[in-house]
């Protein structure tokens, strides 16, 4: 458990360590914010059932009763995953429903039907303890399997297990919680979580989990705001007290003080405003004052997060991660056609507009399967030095990529590369995708752009060389910042020296934005900068007329842009390349939005602060 | 997907590993199989319909299906 008791927010005045509410001391949690928003409501504490099931005597003449009251149970858990598999279907597609299909066949198993009723009538113990037992025997053999997909798989046959006990004991767990309630719980599924944004709950915060687990992304699909990685905080709360939830902090507050709740108050509904302000900002076009175009995409890495780029008025995407496609699958052998099938249904609806996928970027901080220790991962085996390595992971990949474009207009982005000779090298790998593909006569676009990621500094210092072999860069600032200034950001005793506005950072933004023009390819920036509307005027200002973000921060950039005039924006980042330091610069775009009146002051608040759900 | 397919037919399926046997129509049972590639499987079919169930299945495996679902 963390516990800090210090002041968190220098906006918000609080002494949260004495501070006494109703005769109750304020408690302040951090963990990961990994779906935005407040919450501000009561607590509802949600236990799973499977650690109090009691072993009970059962009457013999009610044996046959006690059968059927499991019977019961379990049709009506299908009917709860009935719904279940119809809402994920709706919000997250066919491939995300699967783990719930795969549970009513559990629920219709043998191997837990028949033990369980043949447990009930030889032991005549009760049913829930029954089911337990049963299920706890199977779970034991599968967390023994050397298999992390199978280990894994014993958290299903817990939840199939949680379902019948809860019925059994009709409770009715999900129809008595709160509405109007932040459900507190040690971890969730992503099935519970669906439940539960149907009852309309405020929020959710939980001991585990973190931003890529699947409850976060279901959360995030539905717009419930979430705290994970709480470690230990269900111990220090319970039912009915009240909680402030920080979805964009990962900050949580149990029974705050007045003060701490008017601050968090008005920044829920400053947030209201923002959304509906951005909602309007959505449609219109980015240009600038005098008329330049600033391209807006979106950063994207699951296929049920396309409905964004129109919300949010992104035009294609600048940057899909597809690290996630291979992570949820738990494993490296996904096939060229199952490949294709994805990037075919992306493409498709991105069109006309580009889609630029990033081939699988593995390593530094992107958990690897292949394991690997390393001392050192940042520096280590990532990206392109890992594709390069295994063909038989790159290969399919870029032959799905290929066959991909004759559905729609796509561009393929390299990772991490450091080295010319790993273009060439890759170019020759290419050149056998293409043969191979018309050999088998598929179809595909001969001149699909090829682009590299610039994050590392060396590539930045030498991008004319770079600019002569490929067809598009991309920024990558947030290895790039670490790289260039020697900075882990997620070490906390040097993260406040990680700072993207680091004048010789934007000297390296600079020196690719001129390399490019010079050899007239596109640049385009996709790392976190480009999603802080408080570095966008310096971006543009140094060439950079495309970014990409997370689809969500957009609208606010494009405020900024509206609102700017091109020479301007270019005086500034001249002044901002001689300055000091990032903090010289730091109050130098401050006190140039402040004159543009950009409406920014409360939602840089928001936005600097908002989860980094994962680096580019 | 072995657990699907073999469900559709009547006759009654068995996989066998080292010595334990659990029903082919079981996904707790595949599961807990532990099927790790390259381990060596014996499958047994029993029923009517029992030459098609095994045919059935072994089209599975031998269009790779890799994974057990």
């Amino acid at each position: 458990m963390r516990y800090e008791p210090k002041q968190l927010d220098s906006s918000i005045d609080i002494d949260s360590d004495s501070t006494e509410s109703n005769g109750q001391r304020m408690q302040s949690f951090k963990g990961v914010g990994v779906a935005s928003g407040i919450a501000i409501g009561p607590v509802y504490l949600y236990e799973r059932t499977s650690h109090e099931v009691e072993l009970r005597a059962i009457d013999p003449n009610l044996v046959t009763t006690e059968v059927q009251r499991f019977r019961l149970a379990v049709e009506r858990a299908e009917r709860d995953l009935k719904k279940i598999i119809s809402i994920t279907r709706e919000k997250l597609g066919d491939e995300s429903a699967g783990i719930f299909e795969a549970q009513v066949l559990m629920l219709h198993d043998v191997a837990l039907l028949d033990p369980v009723i043949e447990c009930i009538n030889k032991e005549r113990c009760n049913a829930s303890y029954a089911v337990k037992a049963v299920m706890e025997a199977h779970r034991q053999r599968l967390q023994a399997s050397s298999s992390e997909y199978l280990r894994e798989r014993s958290n299903d046959l817990l939840d199939v297990q949680d379902r019948i006990i809860s019925h059994l004991r009709r409770e009715k767990l999900l129809s008595s919680i709160d509405t109007n309630a932040i459900v507190v719980a040690e971890n969730l599924t992503a099935a519970d979580i669906i439940l539960f944004s149907r009852r309309g709950i405020l929020g959710c915060a939980l001991d585990f989990g973190g931003a890529t687990s699947h409850v976060s992304i279901m959360a995030r699909a539905l717009g419930v705001p979430a705290v994970m990685s709480l470690h230990g905080m269900t111990k220090q709360v319970k039912r009915g007290d009240m909680l402030i939830l920080d979805g964009f902090k990962g900050e949580v507050f149990i029974n705050p003080d007045p003060t701490t709740l008017r601050g968090y108050q008005e920044k829920q509904s400053r947030y209201i405003d923002l959304l509906s302000a951005q909602k309007a900002l959505a449609p219109m076009p980015s240009v600038t004052k005098d008329g330049h175009d600033v391209v807006l995409r979106g950063n994207l890495e699951l296929i049920e997060e396309l409905d964004l780029l129109e919300e949010h008025g992104a035009t294609g995407i600048g940057l899909f991660r597809t690290e996630m496609l291979f992570l949820m699958r738990g494993r490296l052998d996904y096939t060229e056609d199952e490949q294709l099938e994805v990037y075919r249904r992306i493409v498709e609806r991105v069109a006309p507009e580009i889609t630029t996928f990033r081939l699988l970027d593995l390593g530094g901080d992107k958990m690897l399967p292949v394991a690997h220790r390393e001392h050192n991962p940042f520096l280590g085996w990532r990206g392109i030095r890992i594709l390069l390595d295994r063909p038989e992971v790159l290969l399919p990949q870029l032959r799905a990529i290929y066959r991909a474009s004759a559905f729609g207009p796509l561009r393929i982005l390299v990772p991490m590369v450091s080295n010319l000779r790993e273009v060439t090298e890759f170019y020759s790998l290419l050149d056998l995708v293409k043969e191979e593909l018309i050999e088998r006569g598929e179809p595909f676009d001969p001149d699909i752009p090829i682009g590299i990621m610039v994050e590392v500094p060396a590539v930045a210092l030498m991008a004319e060389r770079f600019a002569a072999r490929v067809d598009f860069f991309s920024i990558g600032t947030n290895d790039l910042t670490q790289y260039a200034l020697a900075v882990d950001r997620g070490n906390d005793l040097v993260a406040d020296r990680y700072h993207e506005l680091h004048p010789g950072v934007l000297a390296l933004i600079k020196r690719t934005v001129d390399a490019a023009r010079q050899h007239n390819i596109p640049v385009s920036l996709c790392g976190e900068m480009a999603s802080k509307p408080r570095a966008t005027p310096i971006l543009v200002g140094l060439g950079v007329h495309e970014l990409s973000a997370a689809p969500t921060y957009l609208p606010e950039v494009k405020r900024v842009i509206r609102a700017m005039r091109l020479e301007e924006a270019e005086a500034l980042a001249e002044k901002a390349l001689c300055a000091a330091d990032a903090e010289e610069i730091t109050t130098m775009l401050d006190t140039w939005l402040d004159a543009h009146d950009c409406g920014l002051s409360h939602f840089l608040k928001f936005s600097e602060s908002a989860p980094a759900v994962s680096a580019s | 997907m072995i657990v699907r397919t073999a469900s559709r037919f009547g006759s009654e399926f068995y996989i066998q590993k080292d010595g334990y046997e659990i029903n082919g129509k079981s996904i707790i049972g595949v599961m807990t199989l532990a099927a790790e590639q390259g381990a060596t499987l014996t499958l047994v079919f029993e029923g009517e319909d029992e030459e098609a169930a095994a045919d059935a299945v072994a089209q599975l495996f031998a269009d790779g299906f890799g994974e057990v679902k």
